[in-house]
């Protein structure tokens, strides 16, 4: 006689593979308390590896029409691609300003303390999707995943995800991307980069390139 | 490219990328990723930071799925394996670092130590616990095709990790099962009862032990 928690997972297996979405929060309510731990186990051990339903195409849209994922999505596309996104879940989930991941990132590149303020903006500048990732030394990449707690590759993979798609644009449009982008990232990041604002090693850090 | 399969997806990316073609594998890895949102998701919910231990606040779920998913859109930089069950793997591995980093966030907040920066993150938390069975699976690989030609070996590569793990499994009855519940054209529960001439609830027990086999087996614990 197979238990309450067999019949569940079959299921939710069932349900999952003819792609009808199951919640296993739903599935996990149903199950008596005392077996409620293992059928979590073995909904967890099924799903890391199950079988990717056949979605249709109605079921795709309505994935890509969630929230997080067309969030995460739209941010590939943007000037300094997944990164920003990223960057602020990161800082988040840590629950630290902008302004404590400057202070530790200037800590961490040996700079002054002196820096932290404008280390602070270059950073919202960042989040904010406003500074081109490609005008962002390594040296920052590997400070900021100190900081935050993940790998340089991780961060540089999330910049570069979503530049490939603008070089992608300026390919489909005709244009020369190669030459022509960096030389109009150069020429945004100049127009927004304060006049009286004397030019340090955090400039250099920020806006010189990998 | 709806209806592809992740393998399909994950060949076209790969492929696309080795011809420089970094527009198209963008597109593979975006259907990819679509197509494991719900892996993401519910993975978030059933994440324990210990056998048996406490899961995520409820109201952390949508901020640590988010999280994860960003990941593992980002590893399309520079994914370089083909077999699907190295990105399963590695997006279960990008869920369970971001579940046990909002508890690092939690842990802060109970220790009164919000905004410092004291502890430090350890980079092996990248090691996932699929590591040694995928190394296992790579091993059986090369010493199966050390004299293989190219293209025998390319065709094999193909099979898939989870169907490698199944094999595995010394039960003949828990194995039948679970080649039909993972296969490419998985079957419900009572098709497999009746396609192996079994009582469905035979079929219900076996998927669920079965199932653990294959979760040890995976995890490198045999």
């Amino acid at each position: 006689m197979a238990s309450v928690s067999e019949h569940i997972l079959s299921e939710f297996i069932d349900a999952w593979n003819a792609g009808r979405r199951p919640d296993v929060d739903d599935y996990l309510a149903r199950a008596p308390e005392a077996e409620r731990e293992e059928l979590a186990d073995a909904l967890a051990s099924f799903i890391v590896f199950a079988p990717t339903p056949d979605y249709s195409e109605q079921t795709l849209a309505e994935i890509r029409a969630e929230p997080i994922v067309a969030e995460a999505l739209a941010a590939t596309g943007e000037r300094s691609g997944l990164l920003p996104a990223l960057m602020r879940r990161l800082r988040e989930r840590l629950g630290l300003s902008t302004e404590q991941v400057a202070g530790a990132l200037v800590a961490d590149l040996g700079l002054g303390e002196d820096r932290t303020a404008k280390t602070t903006s270059y950073l919202d500048r960042w989040e904010r999707g406003d500074l081109a990732s490609a005008r962002v030394s390594l040296r920052v990449f590997g400070g900021l995943a100190r900081v935050l707690g993940v790998s340089r590759d991780e961060l540089v993979g999330a910049a570069d995800l979503g530049e490939s798609r603008v070089a992608t644009v300026f390919r489909s449009t005709g244009r020369d991307a190669p030459e022509s982008a960096p030389l109009l990232e150069m020429l945004a990041d100049a127009l927004e980069t304060p006049a009286d604002a004397a030019h340090d090693e955090v400039d250099e850090l920020f806006l010189s390139g990998r | 490219m709806p209806g592809r399969s992740d393998q399909s997806l994950l060949h076209a990316y790969a492929s696309a990328r080795g011809r420089g073609d970094e527009a198209a594998a963008v597109v593979a890895w975006e259907q990819l990723v679509v197509n494991n949102w719900d892996r993401v998701k519910q993975s978030v919910k059933l994440f324990r930071f210990s056998p048996g231990g406490p899961c995520l606040p409820e109201d952390e779920h949508g901020s640590a799925a988010s999280a994860a998913y960003l990941r593992v859109i980002a590893m399309g930089a520079n994914f370089h394996k083909r077999e699907i069950g190295a990105f399963y793997a590695a997006l279960h591995q990008c869920v369970q670092n971001s579940c046990k980093d909002y508890g690092r966030k939690e842990l802060r907040h109970t220790k009164r130590t919000a905004g410092s920066l004291d502890a430090t993150y350890e980079p092996d938390g990248e090691t996932g616990p699929y590591d040694r069975a995928l190394a296992d699976y790579d091993a059986d690989l090369r010493e199966r095709f050390r004299d293989a030609v190219r293209a025998e070996r390319d065709a094999l590569e193909a099979e898939q990790l989870v169907r490698w793990g199944i094999a595995q499994i010394p039960n003949d009855n828990y194995r039948a099962v679970l080649e039909l519940t993972y296969g490419d054209a998985p079957l419900k529960g009572d098709e497999i009862a009746a396609q192996l001439g079994i009582k469905a609830e035979n079929v219900y027990q076996r998927r669920l032990r079965g199932g653990k086999e294959l979760e040890k087996i995976l995890r490198g614990l045999r």
